[in-house]
């Protein structure tokens, strides 16, 4: 017996498709060794670029000789193409180790005496037993380039200083910072007292919201639902109204019915000789103000869905609790909420963190008003994710930004997952068939 | 099994073509970046540039151009194109970008070729676009721009020495009235607060004044009347802050004062409820820019009043003036085509179209000399007004100020907060932003 194995490993680590080669397994050495051909062409050309863009960011800014504009490096197209060519450089890998191992097992197969698969031989062999996988390729390249770049290029704009007014390529040039962004926004006085106050805001917002329009949510529902109510179509198209006129009106005219003097709201309670109150512009009443709207705008979603689950409750379950003497808040209690609960709690975490990022609902009704005067860029009602748009589109804060949006990410992940494990719906998958 | 051999080839085949595309695409975007290429083209176009002669620039043949325009000046922007097009045989697209935008898009899309080759913005960005590098100078008109326009409008849309833009209408707010309701323009605020205290009345929602009280831009005339500013040095020593200068807390005791005729918390002002209570009779004067004049001639006719800002501790008020301006973007194709066209949608001619179609202010001498400028009784106001502002400080730490200030100015006015404390504390906020807390 010989000893191909080695032979053939030795060989494709050399250079892919030798080892394939060397197995004779002629076509599919020569797409290897195509493969490689083309790598190395393509890496001869960017891959020592990438290296030096990304460890330097550009060394020589676009400038002005005698007048004239003199091109020069841009730090942030420089991070891209480097980040392209590496993410490359790991396929290329992942193929190369790939090469190996397929050589490998080949050359052991050929040692046990088997003949090694044909070209034609290999792609049945690929069709019939490695089909989800070949299949898979292509999606996976496309999320690799499509999801996970751009989130990587984020997550490292936040160890950059790429930011207004002295880090704006292509005149300027930027780099790294390592963590001193994140230093800034923790230990800076005026930059942690907004994180910190817009933090806070945006937990309270994020667990008001989600609990009222839930709840209000199932009391219109159950009340709709109720035996003996007429016109349930009626009912259930007026409340679901408010959900399907678009937020870029209703909120924005939700912001001039707000108004302290002139909206109608504060006109209607001076028919009724109530003062009336500064909605949008004292801070805690502005705060008051965007939940009671969202009520508005949020309720009917968990309306419907409600609604729909109380359908799936059978009946019988209500008959036998009647026959035990149950009243009707004991139904509710023990079967209503139970079972709506179950069906709705992954909804409901979801909602949760939608509504840390509730960008429509803060921006178009207060833009984040009213302005408090030691807050950086941000007001009183600004949410984490709208003092981000504001740091990156009136700023240009970019480095900042980045930062304040890997925390969301941490926040809304981790809150998310420690939910949604905990939640019966995700321990008994099975109950409900 | 055949359709899924089939299915499984097409995936593979896909695969492998969608690989090398990405690498070839990849490959000529890395190109221009990674060749002395760009150089050499930039060096070959301005070589062209030298041959013509100053006044006579030969436009690239072939030359297309993108300008940017917002959406309340398109109409002359339309036109002036037409006109453009019909000299020189160039094509013109316009595309409505807001001009306070315009920077910000053109730091993002001039580097990749994708913004337009001219621009318009007001000239307090200029500092920040400069510094980006995003602008090619005015030079080949250079000796032309500055003998026909204003000598403040020339300071507006220079930067450090070297001059950027073609100036094409100077803005700056006044005091529009209702005649019917004020018989006469109050020459002082303390004649407005006299006149506001026989017609304010909250019950019924009748103004005397309104004005944006939380904005800067509108509330200047209330820190540098009597002697505060922005920054020192004719706005460009960006260590000198004076909002919260004497000076300018003297002035701030009128606007103190103001609260008394005008009792309404700031956030509750916005141009929309303002525009219509003005329309609407309720609101007897409004400080307001020259983009209104449009709809508040239309609604009021012939009781539309326009006068210069009322005297601030006897001295007549100074407004923030901003110049707009065509800016040549320095990653332009057709630099030669694009300088032409600056040029030419900011002559005299072009500036008096302007004027026609939505009532701006020139910065041409000849234009203001017109007779449709100088007849025009609204116009003029404006121009007089014009004589006593400043123009913005147009360095790039300029954009540290504008958020301080606009959370000071309503402390003030809602919540009674003292005007030295609330400016200090914007003070000491801007000093922050421009050294090294945001780096």
């Amino acid at each position: 017996m010989e000893n191909y194995r080695s032979k053939a490993t030795i060989l494709s680590v050399l250079s892919m498709g030798l080892g394939q080669i060397y197995n004779r397994q002629f076509m599919k050495g020569i797409v290897f060794l195509l493969v490689e051909a083309w790598s190395v062409f393509y890496f001869s050309g960017s891959l020592g670029r990438a290296l030096w863009g990304i460890v330097t960011l550009g060394e020589e800014p676009r400038r002005l000789v005698r007048g004239k504009w003199v091109e020069g490096d841009h730090s942030i197209f420089i991070l891209v193409q480097s980040l392209i060519t590496l993410l490359f450089l790991v396929l290329f890998i992942i193929a190369y180790i790939m090469n190996v191992r397929d050589a490998y097992k080949t050359a052991q197969k050929r040692e046990q005496g088997q003949q090694p698969n044909n070209f034609k031989q290999s792609v049945r062999y690929m069709l019939d037993y490695k089909f989800a996988q070949a299949f898979l390729t292509l999606p996976t390249i496309g999320v690799l380039f499509f999801t996970i770049m751009p989130i990587l290029f984020m997550i490292m704009l936040a160890f950059t200083n790429y930011s207004a007014p002295n880090h704006i390529p292509p005149a300027k040039l930027v780099d790294w910072v390592g963590f001193q962004t994140f230093k800034d926004l923790l230990s800076l006085k005026t930059w942690s007292h907004t994180f910190f106050g817009v933090l806070t805001w945006t937990i309270i917002w994020a667990v008001l919201s989600t609990v009222t329009t839930y709840l209000g949510g199932l009391l219109v529902a159950l009340l709709i639902n109720q035996q003996g109510i007429k016109f349930k179509g009626m009912w259930r198209t007026i409340l679901v109204i408010p959900y399907a006129i678009p937020q870029l009106i209703s909120l924005l005219v939700m912001r001039n019915m707000f108004n302290g003097q002139f909206g109608p709201i504060n006109q209607y309670l001076g028919y009724f000789g109530l003062g009336g109150l500064p909605w949008l512009t004292d801070p805690f009443w502005a705060k008051v103000t965007v939940i009671v709207v969202n009520m508005w705008v949020g309720i009917p979603v968990s309306m419907i869905l409600i609604m729909g689950i109380l359908t799936t409750i059978p009946k019988d379950m209500y008959e036998a609790a009647e026959i035990d003497g149950a009243n009707g808040y004991q139904k509710f209690r023990i079967i209503t909420l139970p079972m709506i609960l179950f069906s709705t709690a992954p909804t409901l975490i979801m909602q949760f963190a939608g509504n840390i990022n509730n960008f429509n609902a803060i921006y178009l009704l207060t833009n984040g008003n009213p302005v408090v005067g030691d807050y950086q860029y941000a007001g009183a009602t600004d949410l984490l994710v709208t003092w981000l748009y504001k740091l990156t589109l009136d700023q240009n804060k970019y480095n900042m930004a980045s930062a304040v949006g890997i925390i969301i990410f941490l926040i809304i992940a981790s809150f998310s997952i420690y939910n949604y494990r905990r939640t019966k719906s995700f321990k008994e998958e099975d109950m409900i068939q | 099994m055949k359709m899924k051999q089939f299915m499984a080839l097409a995936a593979t085949l896909t695969m492998a073509f969608s690989l090398t595309a990405c690498g070839s695409s990849n490959k000529s975007a890395e190109e221009p970046a990674a060749s002395g290429n760009e150089t050499e083209n930039a060096a070959k176009t301005t070589d062209n540039n030298e041959q013509t002669s100053p006044g006579e620039l030969k436009p690239e043949d072939g030359a297309s151009l993108v300008v940017w325009e917002s959406k309340e000046e398109r109409a002359f922007t339309d036109e002036i194109a037409k006109q453009f097009t019909a000299k020189y045989n160039i094509p013109v697209k316009v595309e409505e970008v807001s001009p306070t935008d315009q920077v910000t898009k053109l730091s993002q899309d001039g580097p990749s070729g994708l913004a337009a080759d001219v621009v318009i913005f007001p000239h307090d960005n200029l500092g920040r676009a400069v510094e980006a590098g995003l602008l090619l100078a005015n030079d080949t008109y250079k000796d032309e721009t500055v003998k026909n326009n204003t000598e403040a409008s020339i300071q507006g849309v220079t930067y450090d020495g070297t001059l950027y833009g073609y100036p094409r209408a100077a803005e700056t707010y006044a005091l529009y009235y209702n005649k019917s309701l004020v018989k006469e323009a109050p020459k002082s605020f303390d004649d407005v607060i006299a006149f506001g205290k026989t017609f304010t009345d909250k019950a019924k929602k009748k103004y005397a004044l309104m004005w944006e009280t939380g904005n800067m831009y509108f509330n200047y005339p209330f820190i540098a009347t009597t002697g505060g500013y922005i920054y020192g040095k004719n706005g460009t020593d960006k260590d000198d802050i004076g909002i919260n200068s004497a000076g300018a807390l003297e002035s701030m005791q009128t606007y103190v004062k103001l609260k008394e005729i005008l009792p309404i918390k700031s956030g509750d002002i916005n141009p929309d409820i303002k525009r219509s209570l003005f329309n609407s009779g309720d609101v007897a004067m409004d400080i307001n820019g020259p983009w209104e004049l449009g709809g508040y001639k239309k609604a009021l006719g012939d009781n539309l009043g326009i006068a210069p800002i009322p005297t601030i501790g006897g001295k007549p008020a100074i407004s923030f003036s901003g110049i707009k301006a065509w800016y040549v973007n320095s990653f332009t194709k057709y630099p030669n085509a694009s300088q032409l066209f600056a040029e030419f949608a900011s002559n005299k001619d072009a500036q008096l179209l302007l004027n026609e179609k939505v009532g701006s202010i020139p910065t041409n001498k000849e234009a203001l000399e017109a007779d449709q400028i100088k007849n025009d009784p609204y116009i003029s106001a404006f121009a007089e007004q014009t004589k006593n502002s400043q123009p913005m400080p147009s360095i790039p730490e300029m954009g540290n100020v504008w958020s301080p200030v606009n959370a000071a100015l309503p402390e003030i006015w809602d919540n009674n907060a003292d005007p030295k404390a609330a400016f200090d504390k914007a003070a000491q906020q801007i000093k922050d932003l421009n050294n090294g807390a945001t780096k």
